[in-house]
């Protein structure tokens, strides 16, 4: 450890760090202590060439810059300085003097670090009397970003980021001195499993991704901070909210999850809460073996008189319950109680899979499977293999994803049954066997937590309100059980203090509820034993 | 394929005096002008397998160094320095005559393919100005009609 | 085209005139390598250093670093392999004087490089040679092919049991790959970016190990010094800057050319009495002393000694001895223009300030030699290039704005001129 003081503030810092770092790591850049730079990101290669970042440090006559210069015990550190201040206007002044200045239409308008930075260090006005240079506009870099090479600042970070992230290297710098350019390959296109956080660290617009620019401008979005559900990593993100319509995710930086990434896949996933396939409606099936809408009362109603009915002539062992991987761990807390005080026992949750890779994604196609584990769900194959000896009449449904091809495939096997009951988000072919469905919030809709593949518990909070009828699974399964007139239940559902009960229900729960998980999450207390095996458990 | 099996041995052979294999990148690069003149973006890809390297880290380098070239050339360079030394011995005069004998402007190539015509930074003749390079060759203390007589000879 | 012998010669260059002293043979004829030999067989590396150290050779690259203590900074020790680095880039505008060594002297170099190599621990050595030097670099693999053949270099040297291999490493264009970092850089195979530092190229150099980069000519003076002891080179030049150094006269002046002499030669010596003044009966409008990225002085204060003591106190240095004379025809102004399209066009591009800086420059540059500026864009030069000095990665930007700075300080005049008369009031200066 070093301690260096940075305008009259003592921080302690970790041997080895430079300034820029040290004061990243404590929290304070550009939050106490306003170090602007460009070519510096947290999680890259240093660069040191944007030379905005130039501070002065007692002892050492020229400016140095922050982000490369390493801290040494008793550092003196100024970002204030008359010499700083003049040293940032001329990086300022300079960057923009071949800047199109096109912030009205510029899509990045309202986010941007040139229009931050020129406001807060730029000279106020132009002393340039030729033409700016000109450069290509609107360049088609690959499937997900486009590219304003007159906007670009050459601050090399989305070519550092193809090369050491995902490791593509698509972009590079070509040409030298001012005649240099970002082009990719001739003939190649910018096209990697994580392309579009090059639009999220290009600090001016050059970079946008063809998904959102031009739909809304940023400053009518409110940032709601949430996590990816896309697959059990639970890369944090922020939901950029308007009008009741989430219009993208944003990587949230969280060091122990995702660093300041998110894949595309997961990005683009956003679209899974406002998608036209949501199930908007309850249903029931009538006698003559039709779905017809419902109202959410009745629905329940009519899933309630189906199990009681059974509980009542056949008992608990010919239910079955499939757990939602994708639901709250207060929602499966909730659903485990149901289950325990009506006596069923055959319960499982069915995980879809996908191909994982060495960054982010993870193997494991849902958000919450090791939530579900850790509530004492197993795998929905005990579920699935009683129902195919005939042993269950009714099952409860949480989601569809029982229909992935690594459990059935098909719902075929479960027309059989006396009782299909189905809770879900989005409308699947579980219409085709289900005798009541319900439909029931996402995690962008609902409060909550989630646990990802490496057992850390993380908080969800609505970013926006379904324009349907629609409650939490847990909130449903209240009602039912109340309904059934199971002992705990009264029809009353509080999330918070479902989830302060996680901790007393489940050893692993142990002070981690929707409160003190706080906004970057917390590890599970204990971490199920061998339940996953597929995550890529750190 | 641009890289025969011969040039790749060289290249190869090249790669053994330096620790790391990258650093034979510009002996590489020079050995495909020797026989090819530019580089093409198939000749990258063939030389980013070689080197382990992506092709765009291949263009970059060959897009930095004024005597590496993505499209054709002439058959010979032909450089005028234009620089402070070269300058005030005349050369910007010689290169403007060259360019009406040649016919062409400075970065273009005659129209047979004989000559790229162009102007250079210092090439370390200071003294012995003006001057040109045609390939390797140096030509100092030139006048005009001198310049003319040697471009002439170009094959 | 045979590259000419120095007007004045003096210990580096003596025998250059003469073919065969270029060949191992004729080299070995005027008892070369016999001070390698001696070094290897009997003395230390620490006493090779301390020897270094005490003459007060400073390198001849431009930056005038002492060389001693630059190899003192190489670890000890050898659990990495240490290498050295031959600056033969030479792209200074201006400067010319390695080539003649590089053609004329090569074993010269190669018997430094052994003796500095030895000194300091070094495996290798990389000749890196500017591309457009191919005459020079076909001399000096030729020497490298004959010394290895003759038992200098490679495996077990002379029987003394220290190895040593030397690789030449052809550039490819480009001015900043001058820059040690660049260099590097470019060694490894990449765009010649320079380097942030730290880290500094003896902890992480070339291909991340230890390393010393020296300029041809300096490696020149190594046996020299090792030969004829510390004191005798102090003997020679100032007490500050001693030896000889090769300066390079170029521009108007009668007999452009080389010429070996002491550190601390008045300028005006060099100008008039050695290069003969500026013919035609025309006088003398300034010089630049030092390479292009040296500030130019006036007519009036070309009394000075030439070492960089005696340069610094008028705002200028030694820098690769490049001497550039320009007569009263010269319009500064178009001179300025050359120079700043030059600093553009060989700005590698990655610092702001220079990227930018440069280019920005030229156009202003070029307003005002039009006739278009205005004196607002005088004083814009001043502070552009304010912005972009001693704040980069590199001292390409300084290099940058010193001339034009010198160009301000000592012909304001002729700025001042454009912007008057709207045109170019020198008819007779040297064609844009």
């Amino acid at each position: 450890m070093a301690q260096i003081t940075v305008d009259g503030e003592v921080i302690e810092v970790a041997a080895g760090r430079t300034i820029l770092q040290a004061l990243d790591d404590a929290g304070l850049l550009m939050n106490g202590v306003d170090v602007p730079h460009y070519c510096w990101h947290p999680k890259l290669t240093i660069d040191g060439s944007c030379r905005l970042c130039q501070v002065e440090v007692e002892g050492i006559p020229k400016l140095q810059i922050a982000c490369n210069t390493p801290v040494k015990d008793g550092m003196v550190v100024h970002t204030k300085t008359e010499r700083v201040k003049r040293a940032r206007e001329g990086v300022m002044e300079l960057l923009l003097i071949n800047h199109p200045l096109d912030c009205p239409i510029c899509d990045q308008a309202g986010e941007c670090k040139l229009q931050d930075y020129a406001y807060e260090y730029g000279v106020p006005h132009s002393r340039t009397k030729e033409p700016r240079r000109a450069a290509k506009k609107r360049v088609d870099l690959g499937p997900t970003i486009v590219f304003d090479q007159e906007r670009c600042i050459l601050c090399r970070r989305c070519v550092r980021f193809c090369r050491e992230v995902p490791g593509t290297g698509e972009l590079a710098v070509f040409e030298r001195g001012d005649r240099s350019v970002i082009e990719t390959f001739p003939g190649t296109a910018l096209d990697n499993p994580y392309s579009m956080n090059v639009a999220d660290i290009c600090p001016v617009g050059a970079l946008t991704t063809k998904d959102f620019r031009f739909k809304i401008r940023v400053w009518f979005l409110t940032d709601v901070p949430g996590v990816c559900t896309g697959c059990s990593n639970g890369c944090n993100v922020h939901l950029g909210v308007a009008n009741n319509k989430v219009y993208r995710y944003l990587p949230r930086r969280n060091d122990a999850v995702n660093d300041t990434w998110i894949c595309d896949a997961g990005r683009m996933s956003y679209a899974e809460i406002g998608a036209e396939s949501r199930l908007k409606n309850a249903y029931l099936r009538n006698e003559r073996g039709v779905l017809e809408t419902a109202a959410y009362k009745s629905a329940i109603e009519r899933a309630a008189a189906r199990l009681r009915a059974l509980l009542e002539a056949k008992g608990p062992g010919v239910i079955a319950a499939l757990a939602s991987p994708h639901a709250t761990n207060e929602d499966l807390l909730t659903l485990r109680r149901l289950l325990d005080a009506a006596g069923v026992q055959n319960a499982g949750v069915a995980v879809p899979h996908w191909q994982p890779d060495a960054l982010l994604v993870k193997a494991e196609r849902a958000a919450n499977a090791e939530g579900a584990r850790a509530l004492g769900f197993p795998d929905a194959h005990v579920v699935l293999d009683r129902v195919r000896a005939g042993g269950v009449d009714a099952l409860l449904v949480l989601g569809h994803d029982v229909l992935d091809p690594a459990y059935l495939g098909d719902p075929a096997a479960l027309a059989s049954l006396d009782t299909v009951i189905v809770l879900d988000t989005h409308r699947s072919e579980l219409e085709r066997v289900a005798h009541v469905l319900l439909p029931v919030r996402v995690a962008a809709e609902k409060h909550g937590t989630l646990t990802n593949h490496a057992g850390r518990v993380q908080r969800v909070r609505p970013a926006v309100e379904p324009a349907f009828e629609a409650y939490a699974e847990g909130e449903v399964l209240a009602r039912l059980g109340a309904l059934l007139q199971l002992p705990g239940f009264d029809g009353k559902w509080d999330v918070r203090e479902t989830s302060r009960a996680l901790g007393t229900s489940s050893p692993a729960f142990v002070g981690v509820d929707v409160e003190s998980v706080g906004e970057q999450g917390r590890p599970l207390a204990t971490v199920v034993a061998g339940a996953s095996g597929t995550g890529g458990r750190a | 394929m641009v890289i025969t099996p011969e040039l790749r041995s060289r290249i190869e052979a090249a790669m053994r005096s330096y620790p790391h294999k990258r650093g034979a990148l510009l002996p590489a690069l020079h050995l495909v002008h020797e026989q090819a003149g530019h580089v093409t973006p198939e000749t990258a890809r063939e030389l980013a397998a070689l080197f382990d390297l992506r092709p765009a880290e291949v263009m970059e380098v060959v897009h930095f160094y004024n005597m590496f070239y993505d499209r054709p050339q002439g058959r010979h360079h032909v450089y005028v320095c234009t620089n402070l030394p070269c300058s005030l011995r005349g050369a910007r005069g010689l290169l403007r005559a060259l360019e009406a004998h040649l016919g062409i402007e400075p970065g273009e190539t005659t129209q047979d393919g004989r000559i790229t015509l162009g102007h250079e930074e210092c090439l370390g003749a200071c003294a012995y100005a003006p001057m040109m390079r045609i390939d390797g060759t140096y030509h100092e203390d030139l006048d005009v009609e001198e310049a003319k007589r040697i471009l002439d000879a170009l094959e | 085209m045979g590259l000419k012998v120095p007007y004045v010669t003096n210990y580096l260059t003596e025998h250059c005139g003469d073919d065969a002293f270029a060949t191992l043979e004729g080299y070995e004829a005027k008892g070369g390598y016999a001070t390698a030999r001696k070094v290897l067989r009997g003395s230390t590396p620490e006493s090779v250093i301390e020897l270094m150290k005490t003459s007060g050779l400073q390198g001849r690259g431009g930056a005038g670093f002492l060389t001693g203590l630059k190899w003192s900074f190489m670890p000890k020790g050898a659990e990495k392999p240490k290498y050295f680095c031959v600056n033969a880039d030479e792209s200074e505008p201006g400067s010319f004087k390695d080539r003649l060594l590089l053609e004329r002297a090569p074993h010269k170099m190669l018997e430094g490089i052994l003796i500095g190599a030895f000194a300091v621990g070094a495996a290798k050595t990389f000749i890196y040679i500017r591309g457009e030097y191919a005459e020079p670099a076909k001399q000096v693999q030729r020497a490298i092919d004959a010394a290895y053949a003759k038992g200098y270099l490679g495996k077990n040297v002379l029987g003394t049991g220290f190895s040593h291999d030397v690789v030449l490493h052809r550039g490819a264009g480009a001015y900043i790959c001058g820059e040690e970092t660049g260099l590097l850089e470019s060694l490894e195979g990449k765009k010649g970016q320079p380097r942030k530092k730290p880290p500094f190229p003896a902890e992480h150099g070339a291909f991340g190990m230890p390393t010393t980069v020296n300029n041809v000519e300096t490696f020149c003076h190594v046996p020299h010094i090792l030969a004829n002891g510390a004191e005798w080179f102090r003997g020679i030049g100032t007490e500050k800057s001693p030896g000889t150094t090769i300066f390079g006269v170029s521009g108007h002046v009668a007999r452009p050319g080389l010429y070996e002499l002491p550190l601390g030669t008045r300028l005006d010596e060099i100008v008039f009495e050695h290069a003969g003044g500026v013919p035609g009966g025309r006088k003398v409008k300034g010089v630049i002393p030092g390479g292009m990225s040296m500030p130019i002085l006036p007519a009036g204060q070309l009394d000075v000694p030439m070492a960089n003591e005696f340069l610094r106190e008028r705002k200028t240095m030694l820098g690769t001895g490049g001497i550039m004379v320009m007569d009263e025809t010269t319009c500064m102004v178009r001179a300025s223009c050359v120079i700043s399209y030059f600093f553009r066009d060989e700005s590698c591009g990655q610092c702001t300030q220079c990227r930018e800086g440069t280019g920005w420059l030229h156009k202003i540059v070029t307003r005002l030699e039009r006739g278009a500026g205005s004196l607002d864009d005088i004083a814009l030069i001043e502070d552009v290039c304010s912005k972009m000095e001693g704040q980069t990665i590199c001292a390409f930007s300084d290099a940058a704005v010193w001339p034009l700075q010198g160009m301000l300080r000592h012909f304001r005049e002729d700025f001042e001129l454009h912007v008057r008369h709207q045109k170019c009031p020198f008819p007779e200066s040297f064609e844009l």
